[in-house]
């Protein structure tokens, strides 16, 4: 259990994190600003559940994903135009990479192919590329096996690989011309 | 377009997790043999490699700092909010039936005698402004102490009291007087209302200990009517306060109305020489208890500060 004090200092150590991870989620700073209070706010009322050798930052993880889903479905509820909703965040979102370069575009690019991800999908490879939390307890957050976490993720890269095919990507290594088109 | 041979299917989960740094060495080899003789695997390495590189920029993005910040701040500020407005509760068991205790950070807000082991009914789901939670821990303390104070073994609760649940300040003022009562002791409405220095308001102050949110910590079951008649307690639940008083040492008679039985107490009517005094001192026995306290033990009366009758000599000749 947490007393007060180790709570704050939970706050300190996590919040930027949630709130990085909410952020990603859904986009836009008021939003992610709401579902990071709501998740420490359970996190408190939840905080004597907590046992000593808990991982801390996973079962954060866990409670932002569960306040993200379900904000999710009373979006879904509240608004039956998913694509309306998309068009405003957009719009609404002033520090999208739209001005960068080519770089950018490419980045811009993943990250619509992200945001069009099923959301299981995208909650895995979110959690798994971007925070690097392990199959083991990304499966806890979804509530699937760590296998199905795994395959979640590969899933997403494949479909943000064929988002981005005929684009130029940072070269990694010299590429062999392909022998057909897929 | 061509589909991929089986082997191309089979090897693209590691090809992927090879690609991305996720691969274990065994997998890595496979991939290895594998992308050594098939040009379009070997593509699709390059080319996740550099979906990776992509989305390494992504992680590396951070949301900007001043949003992080105020929404730390925004957030703390909510914590701090649903603190003082978060009461955390349990239900025990106790000789007198199942108790709800509940307590907030600034101290015990509630002790409420339940009908049955569940706390559905309890008043504490209609108090505005509140947020319940059941607590596994921090009450059992309280609860051995209550348990302790009940078999007679301990005279003080000595718990921070949070008033919230007083329905105003001239309630709070009846509750502070009520717990300046000691253990052992007795009071009445009159005698209550006479040390708020409000004489008139007796039955306001029987309503504000009709609706006493702390019971036993806050001991309105010390307070009697005018003729000693053990009188209201919460709600009807007289026998309790017959058996609170009981615990104290405090004798009472059964019957229709219970009552305290007055001749076996020590009394205390204010005196310039504080002075308390058998019942048979005078004419004090004669008088409604009013502003008359009384007390169970001549140890409890010098505990208050009083000092032995002068003329009648409770030190002398103690109750039997």
């Amino acid at each position: 259990m947490l007393d007060d004090t180790a709570f704050e200092a939970m706050v300190s150590t996590h919040h930027g994190e949630i709130y990085r991870y909410l952020r990603r989620l859904a986009y836009r700073a008021p939003e992610a600003d709401d579902l990071s209070q709501e998740t420490f706010l359970r996190a408190y009322r939840a905080r004597h559940r907590l046992t000593p050798d808990a991982n801390v930052r996973a079962w954060l993880f866990t409670i932002a994903t569960n306040v993200f889903r379900n904000h999710v479905r009373s979006e879904r509820r509240r608004r039956a135009a998913h694509a309306t909703v998309q068009a405003t965040r957009r719009e609404a979102d002033p520090s999208g990479p739209e001005a960068e370069a080519l770089a950018g575009e490419v980045r811009t690019l993943a990250e619509a192919a992200i945001r069009r991800l099923p959301l299981k999908q995208r909650l895995a490879f979110t959690l798994r590329k971007l925070h690097e939390l392990d199959y083991e307890l990304i499966g806890q957050s979804l509530d699937c096996s760590p296998d199905s976490a795994r395959a979640h993720v590969f899933q997403a890269l494949r479909k943000i690989r064929m988002t981005l095919n005929g684009h130029a990507l940072p070269s990694t290594e010299p590429m062999c011309p392909t022998e057909s088109t897929r | 377009m061509t589909s991929k041979s089986r082997q191309c299917v089979a090897i693209e989960p590691d090809l992927i997790a090879s690609a991305t740094g996720e691969a274990p060495p065994a997998a890595r080899a496979r991939v290895d043999a594998h992308v050594a003789g098939c040009l379009a695997c070997r593509n699709d390495l390059t080319r996740y490699r550099a979906v990776d590189a992509v989305v390494g920029t992504l992680r590396a993005d951070t949301a900007p700092a001043g949003d992080a910040e105020a929404a730390r701040r925004r957030l703390i500020a909510r914590l701090a909010d649903l603190r003082t407005r978060l009461v955390s509760y349990r239900v025990f068991s106790s000789p007198l039936g199942p108790i709800l205790l509940a307590a907030s950070d600034h101290g015990v807000a509630l002790v409420e005698y339940l009908d049955r082991d569940d706390a559905t009914g309890s008043r504490l789901f209609k108090m505005a402004g509140v947020e319940t939670e059941e607590n596994g821990g921090e009450l059992e303390p309280l609860h051995a102490e209550l348990l302790e104070y009940l078999a007679g073994r301990r005279a003080r609760l000595e718990w921070p009291i949070d008033l919230r649940f007083a329905r105003s300040d001239f309630e709070r003022s009846v509750l502070e007087a009520t717990a300046a009562v000691p253990y052992g002791a007795v009071s009445s409405y009159t005698g209550i209302a006479g040390d708020l220095g409000k004489p008139s308001a007796v039955r306001a102050v029987a309503q504000a200990l009709r609706h006493n949110p702390l019971p036993i910590v806050v001991p309105c079951h010390r307070i009697v009517g005018a003729g000693g008649d053990l009188v209201g307690y919460a709600g009807d639940r007289i026998s309790l306060k017959e058996r609170l008083l009981a615990v104290e040492g405090v004798p009472t008679l059964p019957g229709r109305v219970s009552r305290i039985v007055r001749r076996a107490m020590y009394h205390y009517a204010p005196n310039p020489d504080r002075q308390y005094c058998l019942p048979t001192c005078g004419t004090i026995f004669e008088r409604p208890i009013g502003p008359v306290r009384l007390f169970a033990r001549r140890e409890i009366a010098e505990a208050s500060g009083l000092e032995p009758c002068v003329d009648c000599r409770p030190d002398l000749h103690p109750l039997g």
